[in-house]
């Protein structure tokens, strides 16, 4: 049995090394051997612009995790998808080099050969309870490693973002709006 | 009433604006002097050239986005009006970088802050950088100059309480603090400055330099990305240009072809040296794209009693130098410390995180502050620099190691405005740094900085600031042009933004940027014409 990192359990530490040490922007080396085992579809779900079918539970998932106290209790799914959209269109208007990495990021996470190495969710996203989203997240945060650290903090940045900057969430932070001119 | 769109009615009239994403086949275009980049650099020179009789082509990545266009929506504006679609950021993601992108640049969207560029920082330039003619006295009646032409004045009505959190603050422990000068005229004192001004109060070059170069019967071509300088031995003899499509991000296939008398750089520290390194220009030194600096800049959240509502006013009003310049320009690292505007896209972003703390403070923002230290890099051999380089797709990124020097800074900029919220009456502070928390009092907060693990991605840090990169000096083993901006291999070729600074300024830039190159612009007048 290989000596696993609390990082990131059930991938050892001279794999994660070698995903590190490859390539100058590691997110977009993590995702290129991500998607060497299996292959993500590359266009766009229905009704979105970038985000790709297998994106939307994983982030369905995680939304509502970074978002805990800030949505409202009732109706929080359709806020949810809102924030989808929103986060969707930033995307399409990322440069290209931004946008494959954040893409290659969302492979690491959700194909079946990565996804329970890195996050520790085994199961299917749409069965991930909030502990073990959150505990995903923190071990990201406070991991050794540049790569996870930068992965969660590109990640959490862009649901914010993409929440805050949007009328639905303006009731739950006070704020009244702009100014009508 | 409504609010006359200033540019769409000048469009009216003969002005000669293209948009490249609509072109149906490549063109070719001829100037006396070309210019990419159409920000404070880039219009001002633009303004001065094409007011001295030459034919000046103004060229801009970006999108045409005008008064009418500006809805004080943050999910609209930062996609349209920020580089990368707001996702600029160092090259390890742990510095979020907000620059413009779009007609007008910066100056778009900066937050109207105007200072002259600091005697001790001229000073240090000239000592340590050989850079001449660049004194207090020698650019006094340029800042002048752009003061009258931009309406840059002390602002006149009270601070917002966001900026009086940190007048009282500093009034109260006895510490330097200023009323900030503002590029606006008939201002309406809404404080979305940063999403657009919608009433053409703030003086960006949108309403003042842009339109004077179009009525001089200049040219202006958007939504065109500098490509590549075509050179020859010590010439530029061309500059190939792309087409991008309507939301900036992939090229539609049109290319532009540029000739040129004269080029000149100013499309800002990354996009500059980001062009020169693509074209192979002459390096002889390996110095072009080094010593690119930023205001490094760390946050402090504060929660009230009483309301806010920080979102709204003009964002920067007052300012406060007491820890800049207190030892001297290369002792420990000096800051300045402002507000920012704290509409809640940007707010909740800054603060980061996951999880209780982020939604606890956000559902208290109409009773907070934000406080904001501006780190002064690049005047001590140890501080942190950063260098412009190539991706693989050819676009430029900013490379930024943080040093120890730097991060002791940080912490002490925690401590300092942590104090002065505390003195100005908050009831909690909050260092923005994933593992703080609110603190009751100012020990329980001295207390909490002094253990915080100051890194990247722990720390929560961004920056407005962009500069250097193509420092100007007279030694050309040190600097990528003279002091007038003419690069010392290419002699056709100036760099007239920000990239030219040796060090980083240790105020907002913009003035700084309009002074020096309405300065090198006269004088390439005078050149050019002789």
């Amino acid at each position: 049995m290989p000596d696993t990192t609390a990082d990131a359990p059930g991938i050892n530490r001279r794999q994660l090394l070698k995903l590190g040490l490859f390539g100058t922007a590691v997110l977009t080396t993590v995702g290129g051997i991500a998607s060497l085992g299996g292959c993500s579809a590359d266009t766009p779900a229905q009704g979105f612009q970038q985000l790709r079918k297998d994106d939307l539970p994983m982030l369905r998932r995680v939304i509502p995790v970074v978002l805990v106290g800030a949505l409202p209790a009732e109706q929080q799914a359709a806020i949810v998808e809102g924030v989808l959209l929103a986060l969707d269109n930033n995307l399409n208007q990322l440069s290209p080099s931004l946008n494959t990495q954040l893409l290659q990021l969302f492979d690491l996470l959700t194909l079946g050969v990565t996804r329970g190495a890195v996050t520790g969710i085994w199961g299917s996203w749409e069965n991930a309870n909030d502990e073990a989203v959150q505990a995903f997240l923190k071990r990201w945060e406070n991991s050794s490693f540049a790569l996870l650290q930068q992965g969660q903090n590109a990640l959490t940045n862009l649901i914010l973002l993409s929440c805050y900057s949007t009328p639905a969430s303006w009731p739950q932070c006070g704020y009244p709006g702009p100014p009508r001119i | 009433m409504p609010i006359p769109d200033l540019f769409t009615e000048g469009l009216k009239r003969d002005w000669k604006v293209t948009n490249a994403a609509q072109l149906e086949q490549d063109l070719t275009l001829e100037a006396d002097i070309a210019i990419v980049g159409s920000g404070a650099g880039g219009a001002t020179s633009a303004e001065i050239l094409s007011a001295a009789g030459f034919k000046v082509l103004l060229i801009e990545e970006g999108g045409l986005f005008t008064s009418s266009d500006f809805k004080l929506q943050e999910h609209e504006a930062y996609p349209d009006l920020y580089q990368e679609g707001l996702g600029r950021m160092s090259k390890d993601g742990a510095i979020t970088i907000l620059q413009g992108r779009a007609v007008g640049g910066t100056t778009l969207v900066n937050w109207t802050s105007c200072f002259r560029t600091p005697e001790p920082t001229l000073a240090h330039w000239a000592s340590e950088h050989e850079v001449l003619g660049h004194s207090v006295e020698e650019l006094a009646p340029w800042f002048a100059r752009i003061e009258e032409r931009l309406g840059i004045s002390p602002w006149a009505m009270p601070p917002n309480a966001n900026n009086d959190v940190l007048r009282r603050g500093c009034e109260k422990l006895g510490l330097h603090w200023q009323v900030i000068p503002r590029n606006v005229r008939g201002c309406w004192n809404l404080g979305y400055c940063g999403l657009g001004c919608p009433t053409n109060a703030k003086q960006s070059m949108l309403v003042t330099s842009i339109p004077a170069l179009l009525d001089n019967g200049g040219e202006l071509i958007y939504l065109a990305r500098a490509e590549r300088l075509q050179l020859d031995g010590g010439r530029v003899t061309g500059l190939e240009c792309v087409a991008m499509d309507e939301r900036c991000v992939a090229p539609t296939g049109r290319r532009i072809q540029v000739h040129a008398r004269h080029y000149i750089l100013a499309g800002g520290s990354i996009n500059t040296p980001g062009l020169l390194l693509r074209s192979e220009a002459p390096d002889p030194h390996g110095i072009l794209g080094k010593r690119t600096f930023l205001h490094l800049t760390t946050f402090s959240w504060a929660q009230f009693d009483q309301q806010i509502n920080p979102f709204y006013g003009a964002p920067q009003s007052i300012y406060s130098d007491h820890f800049q310049w207190q030892d001297g320009a290369t002792g420990p690292m000096g800051y300045k410390l402002e507000v920012p505007p704290m509409q809640p896209g940007f707010s909740a972003t800054v603060l980061g995180g996951t999880g209780v703390v982020n939604s606890e403070l956000m559902q208290q923002l109409p009773n907070a502050n934000m406080m904001i230290a501006l780190l002064r890099d690049g005047f001590h051999p140890d501080s942190s620099q950063g260098e412009v380089q190539l991706r693989s797709d050819g676009s430029p990124v900013l490379d930024y190691q943080l040093t120890d020097y730097t991060w002791e800074a940080v912490r002490r900029t925690y401590q300092s405005m942590a104090e002065i919220q505390f003195a100005a009456g908050a009831r909690t502070v909050t260092p923005v740094h994933n593992d703080a928390r609110p603190a009751s009092n100012l020990a329980e907060a001295r207390e909490m900085i002094d253990a915080l693990d100051l890194r990247r991605f722990k720390a929560r840090l961004g920056s407005a600031h962009v500069m250097g990169g193509c420092a100007m000096g007279e030694d050309a083993s040190r600097a990528v042009t003279d002091s007038l901006g003419r690069h010392h291999q290419l002699e056709n070729l100036s760099i007239h933004d920000g990239s030219l600074f040796p060090t980083s300024i240790g105020a907002n830039p913009q003035l700084s940027i309009y002074g020096l190159t309405a300065r090198l612009s006269s004088l390439l007048a005078e050149r050019l014409a002789g």
